[in-house]
Parts: C-alpha cells; sequence; structure tokens
C-alpha cells in the first residue's frame, strides 16, 4: 500500500446559496483545491462525488459528472457516492484506497449539497423505515440517547448547551461558518424545544455549501508546493443494529477509532486538533468518549473543563463544528479534513491550533434500528517538511 | 360507476389503513388482547420486530417462525418531541424504546394514555392498537402504541 498525501483543499461558504446549483458550489470547491495545488484539472485522474440528498431534493443524480464537466473533466472515472452524512468522507477513503492501491497518483474528491429546506420543515429521508413511520425524526433520536446518557453518567443539559456555545465561539472565527453568533449556556436552554432534551440552538442547521480536496501519491506531492500531510488512516464501518445494545455510546464509531488508530499507529493521546460530528449537542459529548479521548460517561464533565476548547487540553471542532459553520450533508465529512488541513498547515487563521501535526475527523451517518449506518474516521498528518512553503491563511 | 367497481370500494372501506403490513393483527376479534407479530430463528431463538425475511446472524433460509410479542415492556428511554414530523405525526408526542423481557427484544414505539411529558425509562408499559395519525386521503392510519399499565389493587 503507498502512502497518500493532502494535495490542495478548498470549500464554499456553508449556509443559504438559493439561486446556486450543486454544479456551481462543486465546481467553487474543486477549483479552490485545484488552484491550490497548482495543477491542470487535466492531470486529475478520477473523480469522487459525494451527494446525498440531490436525488430526493433537486431531483438530480450523477451530480459528480455534472459538477466535474463545470471543471472541463470528462472521460476520465467519476464515481457518484451516497452514505449519508458519512457521504463527503467515504468517497474520501475511495480517493485514498485507489491511490494506496497504486491506480492513480492524483484524485479530486468532492462534496456537495443543498439541503436548505422551507422554514418549519424538516428532511424527510429514511420515510420507508418503520420508525420514520411511527414518528422518529433525527432530533428525537439524539435525545434519547442524550436521556440515557444523563441517566446513566449525570451528563447535564448545561454540559450538553457547553458543546453548541463553544462550537458557535468558533465559528465566529471562521468566515466560511454560517451562523456566526456567539450564545450563552441560557441561549441554549431558552431557545425552542425540538425534542427534550434537545433544543433548537443544539442542533444543527441544513445546509448548502461544497468542499474539495486533491489526494495524491509521495512521488506528486513532491512536485506540489505544499506543506506535506499525510493520509495516516482512513477507515470506514457500519453499524452493528444490535438489538437491545447501550445507546449511550456508539460501537461503530469506537470500531473505526481502533482500527484508525492501529492503522496510523497512533493513539487519542498524539492528537493536537479534531473535528466531530456535531449534528447534536450530545454527539460530541459521546464522540469524546468513543474516540478514546476521554473515559465513556466523562464526555460532560470533559466539555465543562474546557479540554476542548481552542487552548485547551484537545481542541475539537475549531471550525464551529456542524452546530455553527453548517451541515451541507455530504460535503461535511470533507469540509472537516479541508480545517484538519488548514491547521496542519498553519492556514487555519484566527482559530489556529499551535503547532498541529496530527488531527483526526470522524463522521457517521444514517439511522437504522436505533444504530448508526456509516462511520468514518480519518487521521491526517503533517510530515517533516523540506519543501519551500507558500500558503496563504484561510480565515 | 360499474356494480363491480362499487363493490370493490365498498370492501376496500371495511380494511383500515395500517402504518405498515404484517406489524399486527387487525383489526382484532372480539376479547382479543392486542400482540405485535415478530418472528424468531428457530436455530438461535433470537426473535426480531419487524419480522426479517432471514436470521442475520445464522445465516440459513427458511427457518423463521412468527412468533407474538409479549404486550408487557419496560421503557428504555424516552423523549417528548414538539414539532410534528414528516411522516405527519402531529406534535408535541412521546415516543422511545420498550424492552420486552419476555422476547428478550426492544422495539420503538409511540407512548399514549397518559400527559406525554409524563413517561419516564423504567416505566412499566403494555401495548395497545390504535391511529396514530390521518393520512392525505383523512383516512385514520393504525398503528401500535405503548400506555402505562394500569396499577390494580
Amino acid at each position: 500500500m503507498r502512502d497518500v498525501y493532502l494535495g490542495g483543499v478548498g470549500m464554499t461558504v456553508f449556509g443559504k446559496h438559493l439561486a446556486r446549483r450543486l454544479r456551481d458550489l462543486g465546481r467553487e470547491a474543486c477549483l479552490k483545491a485545484i488552484e491550490e495545488s497548482r495543477i491542470h484539472p487535466k492531470e486529475i485522474q478520477a473523480g469522487y462525488c459525494a451527494n446525498a440528498l440531490g436525488s430526493a431534493i433537486q431531483g438530480e443524480t450523477g451530480v459528480g459528472q455534472n459538477v466535474l464537466w463545470e471543471l472541463g473533466i470528462n472521460k476520465i472515472p467519476i464515481i457518484n457516492i451516497e452514505n449519508a452524512c458519512a457521504s463527503g468522507s467515504t468517497a474520501l477513503r475511495e480517493g485514498w484506497m485507489a491511490i494506496a492501491g497504486g491506480f492513480y497518483d492524483v484524485v479530486l474528491v468532492v462534496g456537495v449539497e443543498k439541503a436548505v429546506m422551507p422554514k418549519g420543515t424538516m428532511l424527510n429521508v429514511g420515510a420507508a423505515e418503520l420508525e420514520t413511520k411511527l414518528g422518529d425524526v433525527f432530533p428525537g433520536y439524539f435525545a434519547l440517547t442524550a436521556k440515557k446518557h444523563m441517566e446513566v453518567y449525570g451528563t447535564t443539559k448545561e454540559q450538553l448547551a457547553q458543546v453548541s456555545v463553544k462550537n458557535h465561539a468558533n465559528g465566529i472565527l471562521n468566515s466560511y461558518a454560517q451562523f456566526r453568533k456567539e450564545f450563552t449556556v441560557e441561549d441554549v436552554l431558552n431557545s425552542p424545544m425540538i425534542a427534550d432534551p434537545i433544543t433548537l440552538y443544539s442542533c444543527c442547521p441544513n445546509s448548502d455549501g461544497a468542499a474539495a480536496v486533491i489526494l495524491c501519491s509521495e512521488k506528486k506531492a513532491k512536485e506540489l508546493s505544499l506543506i506535506p500531510v499525510k493520509v495516516a488512516a482512513s477507515v470506514l464501518t457500519t453499524g452493528c443494529y444490535e438489538n437491545g445494545a447501550d445507546i449511550t455510546g456508539w460501537e461503530v464509531e469506537k470500531l473505526a477509532a481502533k482500527e484508525a488508530y492501529d492503522m496510523a499507529s497512533l493513539g487519542p493521546e498524539d492528537l493536537n486538533v479534531v473535528e466531530v460530528h456535531d449534528a447534536f449537542t450530545i454527539c460530541e459529548i459521546i464522540h469524546y468518549e468513543d474516540l478514546g479521548l476521554c473515559k465513556s460517561g466523562e464526555g460532560g464533565r470533559f466539555i465543562e473543563k474546557g479540554a476542548t476548547d481552542l487552548g485547551g487540553l484537545i481542541p475539537v471542532n475549531p471550525s464551529g463544528g456542524l452546530l455553527s459553520k453548517g451541515h451541507p450533508v455530504a460535503a461535511s465529512g470533507i469540509a472537516q479534513v479541508v480545517e484538519i488541513v488548514w491547521h496542519l498547515r498553519g492556514q487555519a487563521g484566527k482559530r489556529q491550533v499551535e503547532n498541529a501535526r496530527i488531527g483526526l475527523a470522524q463522521i457517521m451517518g444514517g439511522g437504522k434500528e436505533g444504530d448508526t449506518k456509516a462511520c468514518t474516521v480519518h487521521i491526517l498528518v503533517k510530515v517533516q517538511n523540506t519543501i519551500t512553503l507558500d500558503c496563504k491563511d484561510n480565515i | 360507476m360499474n356494480e363491480t367497481s362499487k363493490k370493490a370500494l365498498e370492501g376496500k372501506e371495511k380494511y383500515a389503513v395500517v402504518v405498515e403490513a404484517g406489524l399486527f393483527h387487525y383489526p382484532l376479534n372480539r376479547g382479543e388482547k392486542p400482540h405485535l407479530t415478530g418472528n424468531r430463528c428457530n436455530i438461535c431463538d433470537k426473535r426480531f420486530f419487524p419480522k426479517r425475511t432471514g436470521c442475520p446472524y445464522c445465516f440459513k433460509d427458511g427457518d423463521m417462525e412468527d412468533v407474538e410479542l409479549d404486550r408487557y415492556g419496560i421503557i428504555y428511554a424516552c423523549t417528548l418531541v414538539h414539532i410534528p414530523s414528516p411522516s405527519g405525526i402531529k406534535a408535541p408526542y412521546a415516543y422511545g424504546y420498550v424492552d420486552i423481557p419476555v422476547d428478550r427484544i426492544r422495539v420503538f414505539g409511540l407512548f399514549t394514555g397518559a400527559e406525554p411529558s409524563s413517561f419516564h425509562a423504567g416505566q412499566k408499559v403494555e401495548l395497545v392498537i390504535e391511529p396514530i395519525k390521518t393520512d392525505k386521503n383523512g383516512q385514520e392510519v393504525i398503528g401500535y402504541k405503548f400506555k402505562p399499565v394500569e396499577n390494580r389493587h
């Protein structure tokens, strides 16, 4: 297996892009990644495009071909990928495998979504599942995990709210974020109740946006004037669907984390910066535990003591997370990796984690039988640099 | 409308719309207690609800047998939802997971028969079959729910 490196990366501002099409948003993100790599689009040997909801919302399929043709890319293999919220990171893993396996030296990975819904409505996905027919909604499922976590471990609603407070504070420093507004714990707790104990400001928004990265072989990476960042681990797992399982953690995530740490020969104590799937506040607390940043049950107290703040023991979601940055479903997994790359290359501006060398991105997606369908963990490592630097801040 | 189609329509009116076929026996016969219909694997005895075509653990065809699940369960986790669901359930509504000890299975279900905010983990509940919503055609959709077990003295 060959080492795989990150080339240029890029993303659009996340938020409402009502007048723009999927191919247009995708084009912008791809173009930024291509331009930062200083390669010609024709050098790209394969394209991996993640989009989760285009067929349901826009009535559009084959989004990858639509996006890449906007860049004049044709003829090469282009693969469309859907794995719910883990679509983007799954596409990343496909690109990683293709280069690691020696098939290509340069591939483009893009995630693009238009998920903004009319006010007061929710995404209607999973309509074929019995739980959905019976009234299950995403915030409700996570409310159940939150209630259980509170019952078993004594996690408080204030600790849950602190996740939203921290991520919104970080989002203020990120010009790509959808909601750049400061919240207090009281603001979060007093926002409208959605599904007890999940309030409105405990939920990430639906968003439009795109993110893209170039992946390349070591040989190609040496030709790029970029700080070398290597993919040290790329892991995808699928749910266990164990009826009657403990819902205060996700086995699918613990499994992915273990595989990723093993692959990278690293542990949670080695990480400098982390991006996790904070679709709802409780998720981030459980991810701390499942990824081994703290012990099981300690997630609430971990955020309470500021361990995951910028400047804390291990900063989590410096980008603002999904809660502040927004959640264009299939773009989110790639945007997390873009954020990690910026920190490793020292391009994260005001929210830069100093001397970050090792970063981890985790995201999961799709509900099934009280479990999650897909979970990915990526670990990126900055390699000792010998190349002249030419990086600009992304603030 | 000819006689045949009239008859067909009349026939249809006798059947209520159920949320999903095969989940429970409906309509109930006089005196019949409601049950969820699951199935069990004859090799490992694991029970499933909704029913599965094959056991994912034993992976052997033709060894599944229908079973009526016990009507009584204990709430494992619950929440109160304050927004209407895209599937048409009106807010506020309570739901959660119910463990059915006899069948060693956890099922998802809506809660009824008490203040929606009163449900809590550890509470004993029993199955009822009742309307859960009204569909686009104004027809009631029959589903299953759990209500608190009444204290008998």
